[in-house]
């Protein structure tokens, strides 16, 4: 091909690439008009199930049918009024799953002249959003989990599945919600700029309670749970016992609530006389029959004793804590590194390292030592931060890339004045370079269609998981605090202090409350739990955990006044 | 006829975008998809092929690397516009993709350019048939 016409057919293209780019844009994007909503979709929820549903063609329209269930006692009544209305691409399947924004858009499906909408609400409470694609090996997943809407619209309109599939005309919609009766009482903003200390106690307490009230009469949490039906899904861990633990025992310590207190005992007594099994001469935590137990277990056990003993829930737990430190201690490396698995058969470390265990190690070990004052844990603890801070996170394009060091930061925090200054200021430096790697990856407001300011993802179609932010702001407190008290500048810590409002905030603002009590069959039981992200409403316990003892810490950086 | 240079040249490039492509896409994407992975394979073939051919000077490794960069070259230009499209796309669903969405979308795209697009043109300008010049000298 002759140059001259090979250029002509590039320009072409560019230009016709260009100009799909514009109309393809233009005809997807909802033209929203929330000052004159279309159809209004009434609903009525009683336990978190719909009992009535009343398609409305204006606002203010009634339908007698629905008014009379909707009217009865228990019921809330909801209306999405649709603000805009736009076409899906319906091929292939995985486009169509991510043509909703989540939390955002429903499915309306027309047929012979026959329309159903499926709305946010009921997506919700199917929890069908971000169940549509998954990505196993990166822990993503993504879009509308299309079953369940196929499965609610062919339903509504009289036909099965795969005649829905084959005939109906497939559009999504997008509403504005309004809680029309019980009136709600009028939601409280919650800002980075007045993250008031009231509201931040009120949600780490809501959270400390949460857990507690999961915790069984033999010590076991609820460890996931469905918001939605309060149905407890399968599953357990050490680490997140442990780490649950010790934040249910601080809640206890700054509420008073006996409640909260015999469950933290109890959550504690569960790791103390049924998980504590012998590793060789040594004692640690992990389960009974198993061949291998690992450090991040025995860890964050560690904390949660020191924090019954150190706030005088039960002073016998201080009596504990020297024997897995000893363990702790026994699993170090001369370097400062931990080795993160103990083999029981053959009695001997291995020498592996997973995430997160050193930095828990490091803090554990800290905690014991301001407890017991054994030395040869604040050694310990003093080289494996060292070391964390230092050679572990020391190759090129190390400031290009950071791991997970919220523990890492905790520990350095803890560490403050008892430390070497050299080990503690170049640990300090190393927890404000990750927190501003942070935050450069942190959303700002209008970044994404979620409330996200505050929040951490990866582009639009991943709703951001919120448990980052709290366990990152569990770590960036303790650094500022560490920061201010180095002396370092002002406009240094004040950038980190801003980073941190803007995450507590959306947390704040997203912990379940009243506001959506009617999309659950027990809304008292999930009142005040973390959920995984603006959609998803599956509650593990460490949600909670990072999120309140984040809050924890922001009360202890900020004392009221 | 092409010089030895040339050849070499171009030959090296062909087998690196054929080994990068197949590379790519049967192990860096995790699932397998007859849409990408079929012509996947069809170029990583003709990659390989025409590079080889360009090395070992055979009589038609010209017609192959044209015959190539053709297909390479239109393959490039879909999955360019498909990339741009989708993400006008995103744009319309979601509204701002974000500066993390943006920059994921740029990054495929710039890595997409270079071997199928930039080196397809360069090479089907470099390797056009062009009228014997009586008295040429061909570079050995």
């Amino acid at each position: 091909m002759a140059p001259r016409a090979l250029a002509y057919v590039l320009a072409a293209w560019a230009l016709a690439t260009a100009l799909a780019c514009v109309l393809v844009r233009h005809a997807f994007a909802l033209d929203l008009d929330a000052a004159r909503p279309g159809v209004v979709v009434a609903s009525a929820w009683r336990g978190g199930e719909l009992v009535a549903r009343a398609v409305l063609p204006h606002p203010g329209d009634r339908d007698t049918a629905f008014d009379a269930v909707a009217s009865g006692p228990g019921v809330t009544r909801v209306e999405e009024r649709v603000v805009g209305e736009g076409p899906v691409v319906a091929w292939p399947e995985a486009a169509l799953s991510l043509s909703f924004v989540p939390g955002r858009e429903g499915l309306v499906a027309r047929l012979d002249g026959r329309t159903a909408y499926v709305t946010p609400d009921e997506l919700f409470s199917m929890q069908a959003y971000d169940h549509g694609i998954a990505v196993p090996s990166m822990q993503l997943s993504a879009g509308l989990d299309l079953p369940f809407a196929y499965a609610r619209a062919a339903e509504r309109l009289g036909v099965t599945v795969p005649e829905l599939r084959a005939r109906a005309s497939l559009r999504r919609f997008q509403v504005e919600r309004v809680v029309v009766a019980p009136a709600p009482a009028p939601p409280r903003a919650i800002t980075p700029d007045a993250l008031d200390l009231a509201d931040v106690r009120a949600g780490a307490i809501g959270m400390g309670r949460y857990l507690a009230r999961g915790v069984d009469d033999a010590g076991r949490f609820r460890y996931l749970v469905n918001a939605t039906t309060n149905q407890t899904l399968p599953g357990y861990d050490w680490p997140r016992h442990a780490g649950a633990t010790y934040f249910v025992a601080q809640i206890a310590a700054l509420t008073g609530d006996a409640d909260v207190r015999f469950a933290a005992l109890r959550a504690a007594g569960q790791l103390r006389d049924h998980a504590m099994i012998a590793c060789g001469d040594r004692r640690c935590i992990g389960e009974a029959g198993a061949s291998e137990a690992d450090l991040g277990s025995t860890a964050l056990a560690v904390l949660a004793f020191v924090e019954i003993a150190r706030t005088h829930l039960d002073d016998g737990y201080a009596l504990v804590v020297p024997q897995l430190t000893d363990f702790i201690r026994s699993q170090q490396r001369p370097d400062g590194e931990l080795m993160h698995v103990y083999d029981r058969r053959e009695r001997h470390p291995i020498d592996v390292q997973l995430l997160y265990y050193s930095g828990e190690a490091a803090f554990a070990l800290a905690r014991a030592h301001g407890l017991g004052g054994d030395p040869r844990d604040l050694d310990a603890a003093t080289r494996a931060l060292a070391h964390l801070a230092g050679p572990a996170w020391s190759f090129f394009g190390s400031r290009y890339y950071w791991g997970e060091e919220h523990w890492t930061c905790q520990a350095m925090d803890e560490l403050w004045g008892r430390a070497p200054a050299a080990t503690l200021d170049g640990a300090l430096d190393f927890c404000l370079g990750w927190q501003a790697y942070g935050r450069q990856l942190m959303y700002g407001p209008g970044d994404t269609p979620f409330d996200a300011d505050g929040a951490y993802g990866a582009g639009p179609v991943f709703t951001p998981h919120l448990t980052p932010a709290g366990s990152r702001a569990e770590a960036g407190i303790a650094t500022l605090e560490a920061a201010r008290r180095a002396g370092r500048p002002a406009a240094q810590t004040a950038v980190l202090e801003g980073q941190m409002r803007r995450s507590l905030a959306m947390l704040l603002r997203h912990q379940l409350g009243a506001d959506r009590a009617y999309l659950f069959a027990d809304p008292v039981a999930v009142e005040g739990a973390m959920p995984g992200s603006d959609v998803d409403w599956q509650l593990r316990i460490d949600y909670a955990q990072h999120t309140g003892s984040a809050l924890l810490r922001w009360l202890a950086l900020v004392p009221p006044s | 006829m092409l010089s030895r240079r040339a050849a070499v040249v171009f030959g090296v490039a062909d087998l690196l975008t054929g080994a990068l492509v197949l590379f790519g896409v049967f192990v860096a994407l995790p699932a397998r998809w007859a849409p990408v992975d079929v012509p996947a394979a069809v170029l990583g073939a003709i990659e390989i092929a025409a590079g080889g051919a360009l090395l070992a000077r055979t009589p038609w490794a010209e017609k192959l690397a044209r015959a190539t960069s053709a297909v390479a070259l239109a393959l490039g230009l879909f999955v360019v516009s498909l990339l741009a499209v989708t993400a006008s796309w995103l744009s319309g669903v979601y509204g701002p993709v974000g500066a993390g969405g943006a920059i994921i979308l740029v990054l495929v795209a710039a890595m997409t350019l270079p071997y199928l697009v930039v080196l397809p043109v360069v090479q089907l300008v470099w390797l056009r048939p062009r009228a014997a010049t009586p008295g040429a000298v061909v570079e050995e």
